[in-house]
């Protein structure tokens, strides 16, 4: 009797763990099996902008951006009658994504009078898995017309001597899910600089980063080192730091820099003030992205 | 002594039905669906695992959260960087048990689920009504079930929280084989 009551105890203790262990079980084969299939990494930054400059992110089909950039920045002196900032600059522009890998903008600039297009290429996404990719790489190439007066009547001022190209290999990886880096090898063509004593053709390498700071927000930083900068005047490499904020279909960028100009040619090679909090080299900047999405489907990415 | 050949029977049959057949389901359908009047947001993941054990009745299903794939292009960078944190949380999970399961009945039969979901490392036991159907063992199990978003500790500044919705619907479709290890 004793014997058969320890036997069904220890029956009931043996089921029991071998139920426990047909769920584990289950989970365990789930889990072999699931290492076979998805390798999706998120971007390495969430916006199509770093800064001031462009990211390796670019959108997908269908998705129209509505971009304004504004500078802000105030003249030396005591005294001042404006309101808010004694400067602005505003740039508009409208981003389009062609493809899922191909989209282009086209925008225009009040201060420097750059009205701008460029066309942006992904050609690799970061990935794990299977095709493994380390980095996501986008080719950038813009161009840009200066519909500004030009007062020195020695500078040659045709239409083809107002144009300006920039060619960038925007290089990125997602570290870890805080913190993302790029590298930007860059080739800037100005055929109008500021005296014809100076050179057309730059050579730059920017640097940006994106830290995550909550599900909402990121930290960035990005920063131009120019190779060969012009003569005729002292340039300075353009700065920024700032928060990038996401709220759905608006996305917010405010930062801190010393460049007043938002097209690539300009502020790598023209930046005239350099980084500190004095007027007027602080400047004020604020982005604001409202996203349209023109075809909704469920994509197959 | 007679007892005890039984008792060793018995185990020796508990030892067997331990590998008992098994039916897989690799590309799963699980889709939501939430519903507010200022937007629909829908999404949809055809990679989900789903395993049944046929003897035991338990079911477990396994999805990756960025496999999910949305109407709106965008808002698959914002559910994977900002709502579900998919770099941290992955997967979500559930294990459970079908009540009263017959593997061997024909035809459509109508059973609750109980089991654990896990999603952003947040475990609640939920209830699924699914219909099961059985056609000479190839089984089908679809099913709707309501969520509410506040469960999961997802973050939803107070902005947007008129675009998503407290319940979220959500449909899945799991067709299964057999399974062999």
């Amino acid at each position: 009797m004793k014997i058969k009551t320890i036997l069904v105890g220890c029956l009931l203790v043996l089921g029991s763990i071998q139920i426990a262990t047909a769920q584990d079980d289950l989970q365990d084969i789930l889990d072999r099996e699931q290492n076979k299939t998805s390798d999706y990494v998120s971007p390495a930054f969430k916006m199509t902008r770093v800064a001031f400059g462009h990211s390796t992110e670019v959108r997908n089909q269908g998705v129209l951006e509505l971009f304004t950039a504004t500078r802000f920045w105030n003249f030396p002196g005591d005294r001042s009658e404006s309101f808010v900032a004694d400067k602005v600059t505003t740039r508009i522009a409208l981003e389009y994504g062609i493809t899922d890998r191909l989209s282009f903008g086209v925008g225009g600039t009040t201060f420097d009078g750059l009205f701008d297009g460029y066309l942006k290429y992904n050609l690799v996404s970061q990935n794990k898995g299977e095709k493994n990719n380390p980095f996501n790489i986008t080719l950038f190439q813009g161009a840009s017309y200066n519909s500004s007066s030009i007062p020195n009547p020695l500078v040659a001022d045709d239409f083809s001597d107002r144009l300006g190209y920039t060619t960038q290999l925007l290089v990125s990886r997602r570290f870890s899910p805080k913190f993302s880096f790029q590298v930007a090898p860059t080739f800037v063509h100005k055929s109008l600089g500021l005296s014809n004593a100076d050179n057309n053709n730059f050579f730059a390498l920017g640097f940006g980063a994106r830290y995550k700071l909550g599900p909402h927000l990121e930290l960035v930083s990005e920063y131009y080192r120019t190779l060969n900068p012009i003569d005729s005047f002292n340039t300075y490499d353009p700065f920024a730091i700032g928060v990038n904020w996401e709220v759905g279909d608006i996305l917010i960028q405010l930062m801190l820099t010393n460049t007043r100009n938002m097209v690539e040619d300009t502020f790598i090679t023209q930046t005239r003030n350099n980084f500190n909090f004095k007027d007027p080299n602080l400047h004020f900047g604020f982005n604001a992205t409202y996203v349209f999405h023109l075809s909704n489907k469920l994509k197959k990415k | 002594m007679n007892k005890l050949t039984l008792i060793v029977l018995l185990l020796f049959g508990l030892g067997i039905t331990s590998n008992s057949k098994k039916v897989i389901a690799r590309q799963g359908q699980v889709s939501f669906f939430s519903y507010t009047s200022v937007e629909n947001i829908k999404a949809e993941n055809n990679q989900v695992l789903s395993i049944i054990d046929l003897e035991e009745g338990t079911i477990a299903v396994d999805m990756l959260m960025n496999a999910f794939v949305f109407e709106k292009a965008l808002m698959r960078e914002h559910f994977n960087e900002s709502y579900i944190e998919t770099d941290i949380y992955p997967k979500a999970t559930f294990n459970g048990r079908i009540e009263g399961f017959d593997a061997q009945q024909q035809g459509t039969q109508v059973k609750i689920i109980k089991g654990a979901f896990t999603m952003r490392g947040v475990t609640k036991d939920i209830e699924i009504k699914t219909k099961i159907e059985n056609n000479n063992g190839g089984y089908m199990l679809s099913g709707t079930f309501e969520t509410f978003v506040k469960d999961y500790n997802i973050n939803i500044p107070p902005l947007l929280a008129g675009n998503i919705a407290k319940s979220i619907e959500v449909n899945f479709k799991f067709e299964y084989q057999p399974y062999e290890n």
